[in-house]
């Protein structure tokens, strides 16, 4: 989950991180109001979970109130890169002379928390990369040990920052490592922070992405009631618990396996467009398959369900039961194809079958889409 | 003969008296898996399906001689239960349990390394398993797809490798070994490792693996195939159509920038001479060509 810049900002402070004074707006007058009592100029970004965003114009520097004022109403309820701004951190404005970035991430593949330093800041981190990977410095953290200061130093001395802000960038990037373990996170990241014209160290952005399956721990650190950023459909799946992603075609998709679920929405998207990506997980229930039929088909212009199922861990005669319910009661009329295979999978056709569903026996998915088309072109 | 699992292997299932716990050592029972004790603290003295259940791993490791564990385990307690599992000498562990906390993984990781050298070997998190066909299977894989053979299978998800497997079988060819790597962004064990024991088993003739968008542990496993993997391998990669930066379900299977997309590691493959599998069906044609 990724957490809005005001809020990383907030959290950051609180580990001594420094970060320029700032006042969250949500009206025109509030962001004015916040300008006269930061003190002008001041920069007002607005808030939400995107890159790219001051390419894209959410980040505008203002020299009066009235002003503030006026941006504040252009940017709340505009979109960037498609979403909706809701909220604007007014931010007081910094000089600097320099640019610099300190990042941790996970590193999936040596399963290790990876410090990353550049004197490149103010850039998106991988196109620095990409354009020359010398130019970012890295260093493998062992989590039975965690970051030292003088680590810290070494490698930052090694990526070329200057020397007498190394003391300051060492601990820094320290305490972003406590903020990173503290919240469980995925990334943490100041891009940039910058070296003031008073020589101070600031961060002028604030990143951080916590680990969703780490919430249950986590999550009264977290500031809550804000809407995360995704599409309505996507809400309503996480709190019926599945995971669904809205795509633009019109077939609908339901698998019991996430690596199942990305092959069916591919070998649909071969010739179909697949409206969606949705995969139950190990919990299907009787209730969870209606529930999941429904949601499915709350999305407008589904021409036609295609359903995926296994039966390992997942009871796939209960889910039948739930899809066939469902079909009674709102009369579905469009096509839905089924596969499902494994424990008890005889017991499953039959209650398909029995609710109208179209069952394919054979065991690759494609032969079971090759169905699904034949229907579609058979109701036109 | 098969790699890291067989029949007479001695099987300790952890978290034996839940709910999914109970029910899946039915299925492994059934099966023919050679499970000799169960645990559950606070359990210890009762019975799950006439399997002995003990109230720690060592206790259980001492009265039975378990050698493999396999997890059924809630995620806020895997560390915990994994910890417990490589001091009391288990070498072959089974990580099912999914949503455990990535931070966790890390930990679990830093310790089994450093029992690599007595042969530790650990599976998962978010697999389904490993499972030796017409022999015995530690996790969630139904039994009706699979059919004994010379084809091994590695997949990141678990009803994928289920797809693959039941296509194979359906068209006469058998799998020496499925392993479940585990599709958690961080996992205990690399695609190359696993690549290795296939290439060192005899009863192997090539390999399938089934990977997903996400992490780079398809880019990586394509240098170990090239620098020294001797049997034939086929891949097949899902999420062509995944939007960046979206979780697919899995917490592993997301597109981070430029890293982990379809297209790096269909080429990072490509280019280590592994056959790419346009679709799971694919997989038919490459098994009669190395068989």
């Amino acid at each position: 989950m990724k957490l809005y810049e005001h809020e990383s900002a907030d959290i950051f402070s609180g580990f001594g991180i420094r970060v320029p004074e700032r006042i969250l707006a949500v009206t025109p007058d509030e962001a004015l109001s916040a300008a006269e009592k930061i003190g002008l100029p001041v920069v007002l970004k607005a808030q939400v979970l995107a890159g790219g965003r001051g390419l894209a114009g959410g980040v505008k520097t203002v020299a009066t109130a009235e002003e503030a004022q006026a941006v504040a109403a252009d940017l709340l309820g505009s979109r960037i890169q498609g979403i909706k701004v809701r909220s604007i951190m007014v931010v007081r404005k910094v000089d600097y002379d320099r640019e610099l970035y300190l990042g941790i991430t996970v590193d999936g593949f040596n399963g290790r928390p990876l410090v990353m330093v550049s004197t490149k800041g103010g850039m998106d981190i991988e196109e620095v990369a990409r354009q020359n990977p010398a130019n970012i410095s890295s260093l493998s953290v062992r989590v039975d040990r965690g970051l030292f200061t003088f680590e810290a130093r070494k490698l930052l001395n090694a990526a070329g920052f200057p020397s007498r802000q190394i003391p300051g960038c060492a601990d820094t990037m320290v305490r972003l490592y406590q903020v990173f373990e503290a919240y469980n996170a995925m990334v943490a990241e100041i891009n940039p922070l910058v070296i003031c014209t008073n020589e101070s160290l600031m961060a002028l952005d604030a990143k951080l992405e916590v680990d969703d399956s780490s919430l249950f721990r986590t999550a009264k650190l977290i500031p809550k009631n804000h809407d995360r950023n995704e599409s309505y459909l996507e809400k309503l799946g996480r709190e019926i618990g599945v995971s669904y992603v809205e795509l633009d075609g019109d077939i609908g998709i339901i698998s019991s396996g996430a690596g199942l679920g990305m092959a069916t929405m591919d070998i649909i998207g071969q010739r179909l467009r697949p409206a969606n990506f949705l995969e139950t997980g190990g919990a299907i229930t009787e209730d969870l398959l209606y529930k999941t039929m429904d949601l499915v088909l709350t999305k407008k212009g589904i021409r036609a369900i295609f359903i995926n199922l296994y039966g390992g861990i997942n009871p796939i005669q209960e889910g039948a039961e739930g899809i066939v319910r469902y079909v009674k009661e709102h009369a579905i009329r469009i096509p839905i194809v089924a596969k499902a295979l494994g424990n008890r999978q005889e017991e499953t056709w039959d209650i398909l079958r029995f609710g109208g569903v179209h069952v394919v026996t054979e065991v690759a998915t494609e032969k079971a889409v090759e169905k699904l088309i034949e229907l579609i072109e058979l109701t036109g | 003969m098969s790699i890291l699992l067989n029949k007479s292997t001695r099987v300790l299932v952890q978290g034996i008296t839940g709910r999914i716990g109970s029910v899946q050592t039915h299925w492994m029972l059934a099966y023919g898996t050679n499970i000799v004790a169960g645990v559950t603290p606070g359990k210890g003295g009762t019975a799950v399906e006439g399997v002995p259940v003990f109230d720690s791993v060592l206790e259980a490791v001492e009265k039975t001689g378990a050698e493999a564990s396999v997890f059924f385990v809630p995620a806020p307690f895997v560390l915990d239960a994994f910890i417990e599992t490589v001091d009391a000498g288990i070498n072959l562990i089974v990580v099912v349990p999914e949503h455990i906390p990535v931070h966790d993984v890390m930990k679990m990781k830093a310790y089994s390394r450093k029992h690599e050298n007595r042969g530790l070997f650990a599976l998962g998190p978010t697999t389904a398993g490993i499972l030796t066909p017409g022999e015995a299977k530690m996790g969630i894989m139904p039994a009706s797809l699979f059919k004994p053979g010379r084809i091994g299978i590695i997949s990141r998800s678990g009803t994928l490798s289920y797809e693959m497997a039941g296509i194979l079988s359906s068209a006469g060819y058998g799998q020496s070994t499925v392993v479940g790597k585990g599709a958690d962004p961080v996992t205990l064990t690399t695609l190359s490792v696993i690549l290795q024991h296939f290439d060192c088993d005899a009863a192997t003739d090539g390999v399938v693996i089934v990977g997903e968008v996400g992490g780079v542990q398809e880019e990586e496993a394509a240098k170990f195939i090239a620098d020294g993997m001797h049997k034939p391998v086929a891949a097949y990669i899902v999420g062509k159509f995944a939007p960046q930066g979206k979780r697919m379900g899995h917490a592993g299977a997301i597109v981070r920038g430029s890293q982990g997309t379809f297209a790096s590691k269909q080429q990072a493959l490509r280019d280590a001479n592994v056959t790419i599998l346009n679709s799971p069906i694919d997989v038919i044609d490459w098994a009669k060509r190395i068989s």
